[in-house]
Formats: structure tokens, sequence, C-alpha cells
């Protein structure tokens, strides 16, 4: 679908399974609580995957323009 | 999955002049392509949301709508019926309605075609990423105890007002880029 060399889908659904395999491992240390942690952050996905998709569009407007 | 490919090259096809390869639509050219996805079957299997689009290859996607579906129920449950008990059956028809027009574009690319026009027409747009983005840091700042949607309730025929007033602005402008080009 997306002709600018990532998928947005792709790269947010990659960053938060390294982010929760990370809280995981820090969790299971005893370092920090994982679910009250993911219960308030889990909104920034929602961010990421948006801001990429618009990153996306401007990256296939700006090569759409040079060719 | 399996197909028929055309080959342009081969004796029994069309004139060296056509430029790229077109479906076979004489009566002495092969009769059948089989085409790789069945939007069909893509929008069936979306009744247990993500998997038409595991189906269709769309592994990250598929994820996204599971865990969306899953977190509205969740959410919704656990006492925040607003917004999530909206999102429920937005996430699940999107999901059909996804898994159906992803199989097409499947289809139209396996056929050297282009995507569905409505589907590039929603690509080319920003409101989608920016809807998320939006949508993403209302929720997380509702978390952060920042913002209280709960109290936002009320105000929530204003989306309705937003969301009908965006689909005039983008019939204006469809019908303004018609008129501007052909008519």
């Amino acid at each position: 679908m997306s002709r600018s060399g990532f998928s947005p889908e792709g790269v947010t659904f990659g960053v938060c399974l390294v982010a929760l395999g990370v809280l995981g491992t820090l969790a299971n240390l005893g370092k920090l609580e994982l679910l009250p942690l993911l219960r308030t952050y889990w909104p920034l996905s929602l961010v990421l995957w948006g801001a990429l998709e618009l990153v996306d569009l401007t990256l296939r407007r700006s090569s759409r323009g040079r060719s | 999955m399996s197909s028929t490919p055309f080959d342009p090259q081969s004796p029994g096809a069309a004139p060296a002049a056509a430029p790229p390869p077109a479906l076979p639509s004489g009566p002495g050219s092969a009769p059948f392509v089989r085409l790789p996805k069945s939007p069909g079957l893509a929008a069936f299997l979306s009744l247990f949301p993500g998997l038409g689009q595991v189906y269709n290859g769309r592994i990250a996607r598929a994820f996204v709508f599971f865990f969306a579906w899953v977190g509205s129920i969740y959410l919704t449950a656990s006492g925040h019926e607003f917004p999530f008990a909206f999102v429920i059956p937005f996430v699940y028809l999107f999901n059909i309605i996804d898994a159906w027009k992803g199989a097409n574009a499947a289809n139209a690319r396996f056929l050297g075609g282009r995507s569905e026009p409505d589907e590039q027409q929603e690509i080319e747009s920003p409101v989608w990423g920016g809807s998320l983005a939006l949508f993403g840091v209302l929720i997380l700042f509702n978390n952060l105890g920042w913002l209280d949607l709960d109290r936002l309730a009320r105000w929530w025929p204003l989306l309705l007002i937003a969301v009908g007033a965006y689909f005039v602005y983008a019939s204006l402008e469809a019908r303004k880029a018609a008129g501007g080009s052909g008519e």
C-alpha cells in the first residue's frame, strides 16, 4: 500500500513489540510494574502510528514532486 | 494462490504493440485467470477481527485490528464507556471493510493494475494519520489526568458536526475537481 519504502503500521507494530519486550524484561527483573504503565501509556502507540502515517504521506508527496 | 499468468511474449498473445500485459479477453485466449485473494473470504474471516488481514498477508495490520478490538472491549468493560463503546463497532466494521479492500488491492496488484481509486484517495489524505495521532493524544492526556474525557462526553455531538462538515467539504472538493478536469 505504501510507496515511500516503509509501512507505518508495520513499523508501529515492531516498535511496540520491542518496547513490550524491554518493559516485560524490566518488569520481570522487578524494576517496574508493567500493567499500570501499559494502562497509562498505550495511547502512545496510536500517536506513533498517526505520526508515521503523516510522515509516510509527506515522503510520498515529496518523492512525487521530485519525479 | 495458484494462477495462470498471462505471458505477452507467447505466440498466441496480443500484438507486441500493446505495452502493458493485459488480461486475456478474447475467445481464443486463455479463458481463466485465478485471482490470488477472495474478497468475500477475506471479509468472512474478518468476522474474527484480524483474521482477514492475516489471509491478505498483512500481519501487522491484523495485530492492530485485533488489539484495537480487544482493547476497546476491555476499556468499555472497565468503566470507560465513552468513547470506547463507540470504538468497538467502528473497529469491527472497519476491519471487515479493510480486509475486503485489501484483498481487492492484492488482486489489482496481481493483475498489474492500480489500487481502487477510493483507497488511493484515502491514502493521500492526512485525515487518517492526524485523527489517529489526535485520538492517541486525547486518551494519553486523559490517562495522565490532564484532561477529563468524561466531562467532555456531553460534547460528543460536536464530533458528528465535524465529521458531517468534512464529508460536505470533501464532496464539494470532488465536485470542483470533476468540473475542472472534464466538464
